[in-house]
């Protein structure tokens, strides 16, 4: 694959003497939609948290364009405790941190930018209550909205879905998507739904037991070729190319 | 109640200026404290004030210089994440509250000092504040106080969501030791000045009241702060003007404050509530 957004090579990390991750090898295609799915436990979002600097390898080489551009993090809902006293424009704000000033206070073109994403998620007219006051659904879209406002292009989220229910987790899937189809940024989201996450991408990276395969998504790619989102290495298919077709 | 203000003002100025800005640097703090969901941090820090005037005392060193080594070595401590299914960090409270007042005990025993001179140094008094007291508050405290608020930014988002503020290269870990650091700076100092009790309550109730009362974090340490410094006035009036203990007396005047917000707060609910149903 030429120049990788991303790229692991044999990536191995335990936490004290239990291996999570075992010689992983990853590229990742500029603008792929890459869900990771597997069991409980089986070390997707030590995977996403490796690639996202948060966690530090014991072996092998993670290649990130993170130092000069921020990826877009999508954490748990549940990560913001919801007794904070902070405005939903507040926590959006802290998008933006690496590029405010020496006060950390948003200049005007930052709060246009805020301005801009609130209301494209349908938030401006929220954007004074807190977390505490919010609903699931618009918890989730404040946290998207706080990962997309400093434009990365990496947006990286751990099991975003895991408190909405099934018809807003499709429509909160099907955006993302389209975000990564439209707007050619790469996504990449551990997922526990192997079915559902599969229609929309043309490619999923199984985790299982710390290893990692890419299987083929169901999403046709256009052109009838083997998918070009992702490409592996494991122990299983070190040296192959990914053979899965749409 | 008029007589009461005067006497603190003509008698204990120290005591009236000591109370006020102690306790909304106490508020300040305690703020950030509540919200972290650690606010048992504040006894056990508090402890180990004692704990370190006491062994300060034992090893003929100035007892501020033990209680602000101890204290902030345990904030240190404390500031470390701790495993989400190992160790709650309640346990470890606990543990360093008994062992801090245990070891106090054995250090008080073996000094050369008299039990009720040793009290009086592990256990503040507002109204015994001296001038040597208030310097070192404004030498201290008040630096301590302006470095939260001239970082509140990152503090704040550290606190917030710890994994995001990583991601937007807030060095995290960092942030949490200045913040701890501070606290049991604060903490240690504050504890020797107007007593643990008194410390306690001002990090853990008026902030509780300015959380029932705003959802707006400026907001929120503005009340947490002004009405600290009210209660602790209150406080000293009504301590003044029918003689009763000053410590014990702000404390229960920061209760009632909070029963009372608290209760407001129940009432508009309730109101808000009927209101929609209608």
């Amino acid at each position: 694959m030429e120049n990788p957004i991303i790229e692991l090579s044999n990536v191995e990390f335990s936490y004290d003497k239990q291996v999570v991750l075992s010689d992983v090898s990853l590229q990742i295609r500029r603008g792929a939609f890459l869900p990771f799915v597997g069991p409980n436990g089986a070390g997707k979002t030590t995977l996403l948290r490796v690639i996202l600097g948060l966690l530090k390898p014991s072996r092998g080489i993670v290649k990130t364009p993170f130092e000069s551009k921020s990826p877009g993090y999508v954490t748990q809902l549940k990560t913001i405790d919801p007794i904070f006293p902070v405005t939903i424009r507040q926590i959006i704000e802290m998008g933006l941190y690496p590029e405010l000033g020496l006060w950390h206070r948003p200049s005007p073109a930052q709060n246009s930018m805020i301005d801009g994403i609130m209301s494209r998620f349908s938030l401006l007219e929220h954007q004074h209550k807190t977390y505490g006051e919010l609903s699931g659904g618009m918890k989730q879209k404040t946290i998207l909205a706080r990962a997309l406002v400093g434009r990365p292009e990496v947006v990286v989220m751990d099991e975003p879905t895991s408190e909405l229910d099934e018809k807003a987790e499709s429509d909160f899937l099907n955006f993302l998507a389209s975000l990564s189809h439209d707007e050619g940024l790469t996504v990449l989201i551990a997922h526990h739904g192997m079915d559902q996450a599969a229609t929309l991408a043309e490619g999923l990276c199984v985790v299982n037991r710390g290893r990692v395969s890419i299987e083929a998504g169901k999403k046709p790619n256009g052109n009838h070729e083997p998918c070009a989102c992702c490409h592996c290495q494991s122990h299983e298919s070190r040296g192959e190319q990914n053979e899965h077709r749409p | 109640m008029s007589t009461g203000l005067e006497l603190l003002i003509h008698s204990f100025p120290n005591a009236l200026w000591t109370g006020i800005i102690i306790s909304a640097i106490g508020a300040l703090f305690g703020v950030f404290v509540v919200l972290r969901r650690v606010v048992f941090i504040g006894v056990a820090l508090s402890e180990l004030a004692a704990c370190g005037v006491a062994g300060a005392l034992w090893l003929h060193v100035p007892p501020l210089l033990g209680a602000g080594l101890l204290t902030m070595g345990g904030a240190a401590l404390l500031s470390m994440p701790t495993g989400e299914n190992r160790i709650p960090r309640d346990a470890l409270l606990g543990s360093i509250f008994v062992g801090a007042a245990g070891l106090s005990v054995f250090f008080v025993l073996r000094s050369a000092y008299g039990l009720e001179e040793v009290k009086s140094l592990l256990y503040g008094d507002l109204i015994l504040v001296t001038i040597q007291d208030v310097y070192i508050m404004l030498a201290l405290l008040v630096p301590a106080a302006l470095t939260l608020v001239v970082f509140l930014r990152p503090i704040t988002h550290v606190f917030l969501d710890r994994e995001m503020s990583m991601v937007m290269k807030i060095a995290a870990r960092k942030w949490e030791l200045v913040f701890f650091l501070l606290l049991g700076l604060v903490v240690a100092v504050a504890s020797k000045i107007v007593g643990a009790m008194l410390m306690f309550c001002y990090l853990a109730v008026p902030s509780t009241a300015a959380l029932l009362l705003s959802r707006r974090l400026s907001r929120v340490l503005i009340i947490a702060t002004s009405s600290a410094a009210f209660c602790t006035l209150a406080g000293l009036i009504v301590s003044a003007s029918i003689d009763t203990p000053t410590n014990p007396t702000i404390c229960v005047s920061s209760v009632f404050f909070l029963a009372a917000v608290a209760g407001l707060t129940f009432l508009r609910n309730l109101w808000r509530k009927k209101q929609n149903e209608h």
